[in-house]
């Protein structure tokens, strides 16, 4: 046997010298290949954004045009124009930010202690629960405006901060809670344990030795819900009309203007919506792939 | 030791620190899910006492010719858009493990799409494909290929839905198969080419068999996240022209916000979500079947 694998090291080596032999051209190919995927993908990925930044930034009556590059004389008119006639997009912007600070605070809040909980301890009750979790994240978001849409009328919430916070947050806890879990699983339990020795109870523990050690688990889960609170539309679309609007809201109302819409203007606010969320997803890219790969794969 | 010291640990201790989690999971998605079981079997609307219908609202939707339409395009549009996802973020996953050049830069312009919202994307992408002016049309054009009318024909709308779609959530697929990949150790690489195995080779028993659960994880994912699909169809199309562009979310708001039928809406929700599990589910299965008897 092992006179088999020898041979068979031998042919492999030998093959290997053939391939390398016949390289330059192939690796040319290579690269060539690799620099046109790379452009495909920059061009597709950014492509699309790259051209509402341009046009955001061009006069009205040539963002159509044909050929403008070359002729392009960037102005800030189409912001202005936003500023002055579009005072709702503004006021949209900070109730985007208000639901997306509000929500994100008890998502995190809520997913952290839950985390806590199925991370340190076993029960009939707790597997039950976590698979329940799981399972109500498969429910479309549209099925449960349904009953809600009544129910939030009823208690005064319809068009209100609070309303959107909740929904946000609720559709976010239970990602939240496994990613939570994943990160809390790796404390080691041996700190637990040590704080019990000394009398602490275990809120104690949760406050004192959790809480410090997965500030990371906290930072995933809170760039999941700032994302998704800072774009959502179908909720503000139902649950909001007039005092609680959300930036994307007031966009699609910018679209739907029967009156012929502003294109230009529309790509101004487009942009400004877009500009703080993309910064933060660029910067928190590290987090953000933790915690898609820890919420995805354990969840 | 270990043991000994979770044992100690009474459960119920835990229960403070996840009731609120799942409290408000039960207040928000649970109840109202089962109230609008209850509500898919009566009639009701506006300003009326709602009065037990049996199987009716159910008997409406399905024999509503509208309803099959924006099932068979929910169903077109989301094999489509996983699918093709799945591929691209398979190839770019591979791409980018094979080392490239300003890698951190790289995963950052794939990440960008993430951060745009639903609203913002439609804007792009309806005027990339603007029929008169729109930049991919002038694309189209010059290739010989005539114009995404994505207005006027059905089809053409739907198309724009799945590639606008596709554009939004690959990075989510990219993420998840990428991690998977990196995840795979490189001796199992090494030991593949020292035996002789070509780059097929390696892609086909190396590569795939290892990137199964990730695949199917991504899978089941954008299955389910994908049925949902609203906001997209909503912004560019309204569903129309004359319903034809229709997806089963659209048809429920239509039913219960436009023709204030709870009744047939709720029956619609409850639909949507057994098919959205049988889908995700009896897809899965096989798969998983198949992968694992090849495996063998």
């Amino acid at each position: 046997m092992p006179s088999d694998h020898a041979v068979a090291a031998g042919a492999a080596a030998s093959r290997r010298q053939n391939r390398e032999a016949a390289l330059p051209l192939r690796r040319i190919g290579a690269i060539l290949g690799k620099a046109l995927a790379v452009a495909f993908i920059l061009f597709w990925s950014i492509g699309p954004i790259a051209m509402i930044a341009k046009a955001a930034f061009t006069p009205e009556r040539d963002i159509f045009a044909v050929g403008s590059l070359t002729a392009w004389r960037p102005t800030i008119d189409n912001f202005i124009v936003l500023w002055t006639r579009w005072g709702d997009f503004f006021t949209g912007l900070t109730n985007s930010l208000i639901v997306t600070v509000g929500a994100t605070i008890l998502a995190v809040l809520v997913s952290t202690l839950a985390g806590f909980g199925y991370s340190r301890w076993r029960s009939r009750f707790l597997s039950g629960s976590v698979f329940a979790m799981i399972a109500l994240r498969l429910l479309p978001p549209i099925v449960t405006t349904l009953p809600l849409f009544p129910i939030v009328n009823a208690l005064g919430l319809s068009d209100t901060y609070t309303v959107l916070i909740i929904l946000y947050a609720a559709f976010f806890v239970s990602l939240g809670t496994m990613v939570m879990r994943t990160f809390i699983d790796q404390i080691p339990r041996e700190l637990d344990e040590a704080a019990m020795m000394d009398g602490a109870t275990q809120r104690q523990i949760m406050t004192r030795v959790i809480l410090p050690l997965s500030a990371q688990g906290m930072v995933a889960v809170a760039i999941f819900v700032i994302v998704y609170a800072w774009n959502e539309f179908l909720f503000a679309f139902i649950f909001t009309t007039k005092h609680a609007k959300t930036a994307p809201l007031v966009m699609s109302e910018m679209i739907g203007s029967l009156e012929g819409v502003e294109w230009g203007v529309l790509f101004a606010a487009t942009l400004v919506q877009l500009l703080p969320i993309l910064i933060f997803v660029v910067l928190c890219q590290r987090h953000l792939i933790e915690g898609l790969t820890a919420g995805a794969t354990k969840g | 030791m270990a043991a000994l010291a979770t044992g100690e640990r009474d459960s119920r201790s835990a229960l403070p620190f996840v009731l609120p989690a799942l409290a408000l999971l039960a207040a928000v998605i649970l109840i109202p899910a089962v109230y609008v079981l209850w509500l898919s079997f009566q009639e009701s609307t506006f300003g009326k006492a709602a009065t037990f219908v049996g199987f009716a609202n159910y008997a409406k939707v399905l024999g509503d010719p509208y309803f099959w339409r924006s099932l068979g395009n929910t169903v077109a549009v989301v094999l489509v858009v996983v699918h093709v996802e799945l591929l691209l973020g398979l190839a770019m996953a591979l791409l980018f493990a094979g080392g490239l050049p300003f890698r951190k830069f790289l995963i950052a312009a794939v990440l960008a799409p993430y951060a745009v919202s639903e609203v913002g994307a439609v804007v792009m992408w309806r005027t990339l494909f603007d029929p008169d002016t729109g930049f991919m049309t002038r694309v189209l054009n010059a290739i010989g290929l005539p114009p995404l009318e994505w207005a006027v024909t059905p089809s053409h709308g739907l198309a724009l839905v799945a590639l606008l779609s596709i554009w939004l959530h690959l990075p989510f697929t990219f993420i998840i198969l990428y991690a998977a990949r990196l995840a795979i150790p490189k001796e199992l690489y090494e030991a593949a080419r020292i035996d002789g195995a070509n780059g097929w080779q390696i892609f086909r028993r190396v590569t795939v068999p290892l990137l199964v659960p990730a695949i199917l994880v991504a899978m089941l994912f954008r299955y389910i996240f994908a049925y949902r699909l609203f906001s997209e169809v909503w912004l560019l199309t309204q569903g129309g022209p004359a319903r034809s562009t229709e997806v089963v979310a659209v048809y429920l708001y239509l039913e219960a916000f436009r023709y204030n039928d709870f009744g047939a809406a709720a029956a619609t929700g409850w639909i949507m979500v057994l098919t959205s599990l049988l889908l995700a589910s009896v897809y899965l299965r096989k798969l998983y079947r198949e992968m694992f008897a090849r495996a063998e």
